[in-house]
């Protein structure tokens, strides 16, 4: 039997080529380290997704699980989980970011 | 509100449990112990991607983790030789 949260992560996951679980929204990010994961992403220009988990204590424990990762926010790039900023920071460092993007956006 | 702080030698307890040869620098982010920025350097994260290395040092601080001793965690990981 499937279960309907992770059908849900993984139908969000495939919706949006960037997308931040984190705590707080867009206009309202509740944590210091989701608000620092959107200044990371608009400096780059592409559109990203922002879904709020702090609502949501079951699916926080699923994406946990799913990905073995304690912490959010959990940032996901064309279909692939990136952790946060401490593994994407070093990436962009290392030129690796901005292709990787392009990529995702089919430019 | 009154929380439960870690000091920077419990931390650094736990990640050794874990692997005895790792140092680690231990940096108060906000001034509450509860946001830390961590840097720990071991061998054995030889081999390892980013990913994996983090989920190490997660796990050996799974416990404060959880009991929220620690909130929030900046790492930054790496071999003794520099990479």
């Amino acid at each position: 039997m499937a279960d309907p949260i992770e059908d849900e992560i993984k139908r969000e996951v495939s919706a949006h080529k960037i997308l931040i679980y984190g705590k707080g929204t867009k206009t309202m990010p509740m944590c210091g380290f989701t608000r620092e994961t959107m200044q990371f992403f608009d400096k780059y220009g592409y559109p990203y997704e922002v879904v709020d988990v702090l609502p949501n204590p079951a699916k926080r424990e699923t994406l946990n699980k799913l990905y073995n990762w304690p912490t959010l926010p959990k940032v996901f790039i064309d279909g692939q989980f990136y952790g946060d900023t401490d593994i994407l920071e070093p990436m962009a460092k290392k030129g690796e970011l901005e292709p990787l993007l392009k990529k995702a956006f089919g430019k | 509100m009154l929380r439960t702080m870690i000091s920077p030698d419990a931390v650094t307890q736990y990640i050794q449990q874990a692997m005895p040869d790792a140092k680690v620098w231990v940096t108060d982010k906000t001034g509450t112990m509860d946001h830390l920025s961590v840097k720990v350097v071991s061998s054995a994260f030889a081999g390892k991607n980013p990913l994996d290395r983090h989920r190490m040092v997660y796990q050996a601080l799974d416990a404060p983790m959880k009991d929220g001793r620690i909130h929030a965690l900046e790492l930054t990981i790496e071999t003794p030789d520099g990479q």
